[in-house]
């Protein structure tokens, strides 16, 4: 490799050159780049929870709902003419705006729009509970009387207080995936209203809004990081070399890897999605270290031997360093593609491009230090007068004088660690991504409490014959089904035709509360049907039976989007089907299925990457140091940082999800740098003949910096997502910044005392 | 004067408009109103709903009617599905716009006569994409105002264009449409196509009238579709075996008669 560094340093001018046309080359693609916010993108297309859904809305018309929370925290509530009038205005304004689809029934629901079942002297009437909006004391008391002795819509529309109402209304299909406008535009609707004064109090939730706007917070949070990491760069470049070179050289090299890095992403129409947003920064904390490494060698070389040109203490430092650099870019590289076993696209690209990324930053910093530094005036600065010189000294020191208390306090963390893997639980909730003082959240929190609950599971149930959902077998099963299901602490309501056909049963029996159950014979329920056809619309009941009465959709209603609470009731429910439904199968959906099925997979995901991280990273390590005992020692920090990680997640009781599942894999590429450096440097040093204490002490000395300073940059970069204001960051921000601490702490201290009892040259 | 100069031309032209147009559109539409359709008819009636996913629901009923006057009788049976069949409905369609129809429906299930509270106009008839007023022979006339807007080809005939509003916010909300265009043939005076538009103003049916013949001297429709345009959902009517000005006792349009079921009378 010294032809080359040599033909670089010579050439240093057609180098640069090379660099900028390269970097305006990337930098014009990047305008291309889009932001992808659906997170149905990001779902595998064969994954249950995805089919189900398309089958849910192509057979039943029912998707993920809107939801608008009217409420009136005083004496009367909502039943007064004001509120209601609110409630027909906006239902109204909702069927003119073209973000919505409003057609049937299920699709826009208020009270305007929902319909009472009503007995009469004779027979069996439809009507809206509210054709024009109430306003006469008389008309606003019956309304409410006719809720209340109706039932089904208790809990589900109107609150059991009486001081709420909702709005559900379905995005129309143009629209699905760009949730976020539709919640901006809700959002300035509501305070259009609010304006013109009045008591009541507009929330808006719904999964849809959740997912939009979480995937348009992200982005945003990431972009007000980026200033943040790199004065955090600044700073500590500043402290450790202490001039502005050695501040702009690292800077331009994680700048410029970011720009060809994000540059590729949009010349191959690859967009950023809620992940892969977090690369960016990323790349800036982790692209750092090669730089910082090599130049603390090239001003090591140029200190150690003063009599050296400038050009030869530079090659001297390439030669030196280019394959440990190379290597723990291979390593972390390889942490970052064991990725691409995870089922979802976004984390495919996210490990694709942050190996991407960091190859670009080991390229630049090859092609890039060398060339400036050799164009540069020389104005080295002595390598004792470097940051950082004593506590160095005194880490070799503790080292060399008190292995075993290191030990014992490794031991120690081990311990407690090993503890908390055992209470490591897995649980993802999107909702409890947001901060709590969130308006988002604290709306999706109030209707929850008030209501039946803005997250479902949707139960089809396919007879396999023509009519079956009407045969009075099925129908109790259906509602002994919900019955289950509402006993369920955290199930609102649920809904099905069998619920309709015995309210229609009671008021065709006079109202007689005892006739709420299913029709006895299968030919009654279908002239209930025929008869509620008569003044209800064709579509009504669209959304709980299909046109040929062969398939049943059952909706559960879940006060909570976390995805263990969703686990619990699915359990419970699918045990008790196989007494319920003997004959035939259940098939799940909804936004609580999905939640679930999609945490499993990111588990799952996420324990393969780690496995396949672990393997790729060893089978590199054999070959970089020919010797499996070396490549084994080489993981040891790591894998313990790995162990504290999901043990402090055990401990501190935070659950597996994506912001954290992800963080072992991630660990395990950053942090085995560490150690490789560190084992370099000390083979390189006991070749030379060194007793172990002078091993030490040098190897403190040149890569012990480096590593400390590359051990501060990651810590800190990640440190800095603890002030995003959505947690997933914040809780991959601490995860990895105290995982790193761990494997700085255990390649420094520990690992050269483990060394100590496999030296080669014993 | 520029004022007075836009006083004298709309003083010259307006009466004329209203004249030449409103008065012809209405004058069509009593011609369809009018049309003969005889003193009684039976005939089979085929329903085929289809959802949008083409997902079919068949009907089989048998059509009685009288016309009183001007009012009209009617009584339909059930025939297929099985688990509908004998259930039937009897109708009163009176004449006059005050005197709301009256309906009963006889549920073989419950063996009871049901009354039905009079539909609003725009409720949907039996969960078919027709609404109760689109199954009459004509809307009613006096709740649009009508106005013909030329002469253009539908399948090879002639046809009025025709444009209805409803004559008042009322009235449209009650019968769920903000416009309805209709497309009368000439020779025949039978409506062949009507477009109509919800209240926002959007596209939301079409009828159209796919086969026709004469019976007896009456021009008839054999098969009717109604297509949703919003929900996709649609729905078709044939109709087959007319029998036109058969004589048919008073008492067939009785309860009594609903119970008794079809038994080919």
């Amino acid at each position: 490799m010294k032809p080359l560094f040599e033909r670089i340093v010579h050439r240093a001018w057609w180098v640069l050159l090379f660099l900028l046309l390269v970097t305006v080359g990337f930098a014009s693609q990047m305008p291309k780049l889009h932001l992808e916010t659906n997170i149905e993108e990001m779902l595998p297309k064969n994954m249950d929870a995805y089919l189900n859904k398309q089958r849910l809305e192509k057979d039943f018309n029912a998707a993920d709902m809107v939801v608008i929370g009217i409420l009136k925290d005083d004496k009367e509530g909502i039943y007064n003419a004001h509120t209601l009038a609110l409630v027909d205005e906006l239902t109204q304004w909702l069927r003119t705006r073209k973000e919505f689809r409003t057609l049937a029934l299920a699709d826009l629901m208020s009270l305007s729009t929902i319909k009472d079942i009503r007995g009469t002297e004779d027979g069996m009437d439809v009507v809206p509970f509210m054709p024009h909006p109430a306003s006469s004391p008389e008309a606003i008391a019956q309304l409410r009387h006719r809720l209340v002795l109706n039932g089904l819509y208790m809990g589900s529309m109107v609150s059991e207080d009486g001081k709420g109402t909702l709005i559900v209304v379905r995005p129309a299909a143009d629209y699905v995936g760009k949730y976020h406008d539709i919640y901006q535009l809700l959002v300035e609707k509501v305070s259009e209203i609010q304006k013109r004064g009045g008591a009541e109090e507009i929330l808006i939730t719904g999964r849809p809004v959740v997912e939009g706007v979480f995937g348009v917070y992200m982005p945003q949070d990431m972009q007000q990081m980026q200033p943040l990491i790199l004065l955090l760069l600044v700073v500590l470049l500043a402290f450790s070399f202490r001039n502005v070179r050695g501040v702009l050289i690292p800077l331009a090299v994680v700048v410029l890897s970011e720009i060809w890095m994000l540059g590729t992403m949009a010349a191959v129409g690859i967009p950023m999605y809620t992940v892969t947003t977090m690369l960016p920064i990323l790349i800036l904390a982790i692209g750092i270290a090669d730089s910082v490494h090599l130049l603390t060698h090239i001003r090591v070389e140029a200190g150690r031997d003063a009599s050296l040109s400038r050009s030869a203490s530079i090659v001297l430092a390439m030669q030196a360093m280019w394959s440990p650099i190379l290597m723990t870019t291979l390593t972390t590289a390889a942490g970052f593609l064991a990725m691409l076993t995870s089922d979802l696209i976004p984390m495919q690209y996210f490990g694709i491009f942050a190996a991407v990324g960091i190859v670009y930053a080991f390229v630049i910093t090859i092609l890039l230090i060398p060339a400036i530094e050799s164009v540069l005036p020389k104005r080295e600065q002595p390598l004792k007068q470097l940051s950082f010189g004593r506590y160095l000294t005194w880490v070799g020191h503790v080292v060399i004088h008190h292995p075993r208390q290191i030990c014992a306090g490794f031991a120690i963390v081990l311990l407690c660690s090993t503890y908390g893997l055992t209470q490591l639980n897995v649980d993802s909730s999107l909702i409890h991504q947001f901060h709590p003082s969130d308006p988002l959240r604290q709306a999706d929190v109030v209707l929850n409490d008030r209501f039946s609950g803005t997250n479902t599971l949707d139960i089809i149930i396919d007879t396999g014959v023509k009519d079956g959902v009407l045969e009075p077998s099925f129908l109790q099963a259906l509602m002994q089904l919900q019955t289950i299901a509402e006993a369920n602490a955290m199930v609102g309501d649920s809904s099905s035709i069998a619920e309709f056909l015995a309210e229609m049963n009671k008021v065709m029996h006079g109202g007689d509360e005892a006739w709420r159950i299913p029709p006895g014979n299968a030919s009654l329920a279908a002239q209930y049907l025929l008869l509620y056809s008569f003044s209800g619309s064709p579509d009504d009941f669209d959304s709980f039976i299909t046109s040929d009465y062969q398939q049943a959709h059952v909706r559960i209603q879940l006060k909570s989007d976390a995805s263990a609470d969703a686990d619990v009731l699915l359990q419970h429910l699918e045990q008790q089907a196989k007494h319920l439904f003997p004959h035939v199968t259940l098939e799940y959906a909804g936004t609580a299925y999905t939640a679930l099925r999609f945490s499993d997979l990111i588990i799952q995901g996420q324990m393969m990457s780690l496995l396949l991280a672990m393997t790729m990273i060893f089978a590199l390590c054999c070959w970089m140091f020919r010797c499996i005992s070396d490549a084994a020692l080489v993981m040891l920090p790591v894998a313990m940082a790995v162990v504290v990680d999901y043990g402090m997640m055990g401990l501190l009781g935070i659950p597996l999800e994506i912001g954290t599942a992800i963080t072992g894999a991630m660990a395990l590429g950053i942090g085995v740098d560490f150690a490789i450096h560190y084992l370099y440097r000390y083979r390189y040093h006991e070749k030379l003949g060194k007793p172990y204490q002078a091993i030490v002490l040098s190897s403190n000395e040149d890569t012990g910096r480096a590593i400390l300073f590359n051990a501060l940059v990651v810590i800190g970069g990640f440190l800095v997502l603890l002030t995003a204001h959505l947690y997933p960051q914040v809780k991959l921000g601490a995860l990895v910044s105290g995982s790193m601490l761990v494997c700085y702490l255990a390649s420094c201290y520990l690992f050269p005392i483990i060394l100590r009892r496999n030296t080669r040259h014993g | 004067m520029q004022k007075r100069y836009v006083g004298l031309l709309l003083f010259v032209l307006l009466p004329w408009t209203v004249l030449a147009t409103e008065s012809t559109g209405l004058e069509i539409m009593t011609h369809v109103d009018q049309r003969e359709d005889g003193d009684t008819l039976r005939q089979h009636m085929k329903q085929t709903l289809v959802d949008r996913n083409g997902r079919e629901r068949v009907r089989q009923l048998v059509l009685l009617r009288k016309d009183v006057g001007g009012d009209k009788k009617i009584i339909s049976f059930f025939l297929e599905p099985a688990n509908i069949r004998d259930t039937s409905l009897l109708t009163f369609d009176y004449d006059s716009v005050q005197k709301d129809d009256d309906q009963w429906l006889y549920l073989p299930a419950l063996k009871k006569v049901r009354r039905i509270s009079s539909a609003d106009r725009g409720d949907y008839f039996m969960g078919t994409d027709f609404s109760f007023e689109d199954m009459k022979q004509t809307p009613e006339l006096d709740d649009y105002q009508w106005h013909l807007m030329g002469v253009v080809n539908v399948g090879g005939y002639d046809c009025w264009q025709v444009e209805g509003k409803p004559v008042s916010e009322q009235v449209a909300q009650e019968l769920g449409y903000s416009r309805m265009v209709q497309f009368i043939r000439k020779d025949n005076w039978m409506a062949v196509q009507v477009n109509y538009w919800d209240l926002a103003q959007r596209p939301l049916k079409t009828m159209r009238v796919l086969a026709l013949k004469e019976i007896e001297g009456i021009w008839t429709a054999t098969e009717i579709e109604m297509v949703n345009q919003q929900s996709h959902h649609k729905t078709l009517l044939s109709f087959s075996d007319q029998i036109y000005n058969e004589s048919m006792n008073d008492r067939l349009f009785s309860q009594r008669s609903l119970k008794r079921g079809y038994r080919g009378q």
